[in-house]
């Protein structure tokens, strides 16, 4: 029986990347570590260490679609019985699904760490969750970048745009006195602010796979 | 379904400095079919095209009775395509990739493979960055035989080969199309791989298709007819002759519609035959496309 060709091309994806992911999950989970000490040094470090995991992992990711372009894989898997939409359904699947287990692995980690161990305040949980979600953003712009643009160049200079502005958008999101409030609460503080700092985050996700979709289905010329 | 395993009709394809200029070409099926063109010359946009890989701007695409672009998924099942910009995964090993692709295709003749694998020298286990280019080639073939596909489309497979690589891909295309009714679309600049195995031949130049016919045809209508001219005498402009070239009382006429009339009416008007030449494919080739271009220039 023929099967679609999504399915086996995400499972190459999976295979392919997997050292990439347990490094990042790994690196994650010390970082962790680090934070469990307990103190403001271990905290920094660890915090630290922790995001970059998961930029690291975020970044690197999507360099998988550029270096099958670059290093000529794409006629082989146009050969396949698949079209240029199937691809990027395949790329989005393989590549989200590899992005988002070890993400919410290690998110649910921090989140339990900061629970049980109160290494920081419970009101740290949403800035963290907002903080969190921003490599995932990296994440999906540089994804776009190299399955829309046809160069090497658009996924570096996603990569570059992403890298530059995470600090500069992180210190921005905490100075909203509101969202800035519940740092030293005993509690979570779900208010306005934070949820629609939150909705402004998913948002430009699905606007991002949106318009990648949109382009790829308006694509003349695949390879 | 149609008799040919492809057709193009009115296909046109515009870039900034290229255009593919209302393309007609028919494969049919169980035949080989070579694409000669040079560089350039737009091989490789139509081949792509067929493939669905690249959408035309105009004009009507069908392989295997499936309309192309927007049926590429249900025709790729039984198209093997390969092309000379194709690599596989350098880290991988040739068992990688024998794997993934028997599991997409149930087709897959797992005892072909094995064979094509002993025959090509070339061993499982081994990486795909360690292999030579010739290797590289001659696993791709393997990948996409193995499949048992009922059309093969080849762009440019034996570019870069040394002699003895380029005579086992032959070998083996032949080989494959033991199988009844496959059909090979076998584009080259190398007319020698096309005279070889091609049953129809295609010349393509600067995006138009300048002629298309049997091969044997070809070798059969085209010559070379070298004359003695008197001094004083006219060579007349004879229909079939596509250029005459003279040195002094030396003249060699080219021929695309040789027929012995051609010669008689040379001699009845003065000129002595000294000898008339078979064509190669390369010289057919040549001369075929520098009239085409001739003919661009002058209209």
């Amino acid at each position: 029986m023929r099967d679609s060709v999504v399915g086996h091309l995400i499972l190459k994806d999976w295979r392919l990347n997997r050292p990439l992911i347990v490094l990042s999950v790994l690196g994650g989970l010390i970082a962790l570590v680090i934070v469990s000490w307990g103190g403001q040094t271990p905290f920094v470090l660890g915090g630290v260490w922790f995001f970059m995991a998961l930029i690291l992992m975020g970044h690197m990711l999507p360099f998988g679609i550029i270096n099958e372009r670059k290093r000529q894989n794409l006629p082989f898997l146009m050969s396949l019985p698949i079209s240029s939409i199937q691809y990027t359904i395949s790329k989005l699947i393989s590549t989200l699904g590899l992005f988002l287990i070890p993400w919410l692995m290690l998110l649910i980690s921090a989140g339990v760490l900061i629970e049980v161990r109160h290494v920081i305040p419970l009101g740290w949980i949403p800035m963290s969750l907002i903080l969190a979600i921003l490599p995932f953003i990296g994440f999906v712009l540089i994804t776009a970048a190299a399955l829309v643009g046809e160069k090497e160049g658009w996924g570096v200079a996603a990569n570059v745009v992403c890298s530059s502005s995470y600090w500069f958008v992180w210190y921005a999101i905490a100075r909203i006195p509101s969202v800035a409030a519940g740092f030293n609460s005993p509690f979570p503080l779900w208010n306005s602010a934070v949820r629609n700092v939150l909705a402004c985050e998913f948002g430009t996700i699905v606007m991002i796979l949106a318009l990648t979709f949109f382009f790829q289905s308006r694509k003349k010329d695949f390879i | 379904m149609s008799e040919f395993a492809i057709e193009l009709s009115g296909v046109e394809k515009k870039y900034k400095f290229f255009t593919l200029d209302k393309i007609d070409l028919k494969v049919p099926e169980g035949q080989i079919m070579g694409l000669i063109g040079p560089n350039g010359a737009g091989k490789s946009t139509t081949i792509r095209i067929l493939m669905g890989l690249v959408h035309q701007d105009r004009g009507e695409v069908e392989v295997l009775g499936r309309q192309m672009p927007s049926e590429q998924v249900a025709a790729k099942w039984d198209i093997g395509f390969a092309s000379e910009d194709m690599r596989l995964y350098d880290l991988l090993t040739i068992g990688w990739h024998m794997d993934f692709i028997r599991s997409i295709f149930p087709e897959w003749d797992d005892a072909y493979a094995q064979m094509l694998l002993k025959r090509f020298g070339l061993r499982e286990e081994q990486k795909i960055k360690g292999l030579s280019h010739g290797q590289r080639v001659k696993m791709t073939l393997l990948l996409i035989l193995a499949r048992r596909p009922k059309l093969l489309v080849l762009d440019e497979p034996t570019t870069g080969l040394d002699p003895v690589a380029r005579h086992e891909i032959l070998r083996e295309l032949t080989a494959a199309m033991t199988d009844e009714g496959r059909t090979v679309l076998f584009s080259s600049h190398n007319t020698q791989d096309v005279e070889q195995i091609s049953d129809q031949i295609t010349f393509i130049d600067r995006g138009r298709i300048i002629d298309s016919m049997d091969k044997e045809l070809y070798l059969d209508r085209w010559r070379r007819l070298r004359l003695e001219v008197p001094l004083g005498i006219r060579l007349p402009a004879l229909p079939g002759i596509i250029e005459v070239k003279q040195e002094g009382r030396l003249a060699v006429a080219t021929a695309n519609a040789f027929v012995p009339d051609l010669a008689n009416a040379y001699e009845n008007a003065g000129a002595r035959i000294q000898r008339i030449e078979n064509m190669t494919l390369e010289e057919i080739f040549v001369a075929n496309v520098e009239h085409s271009r001739e003919e661009e220039v002058n209209a």
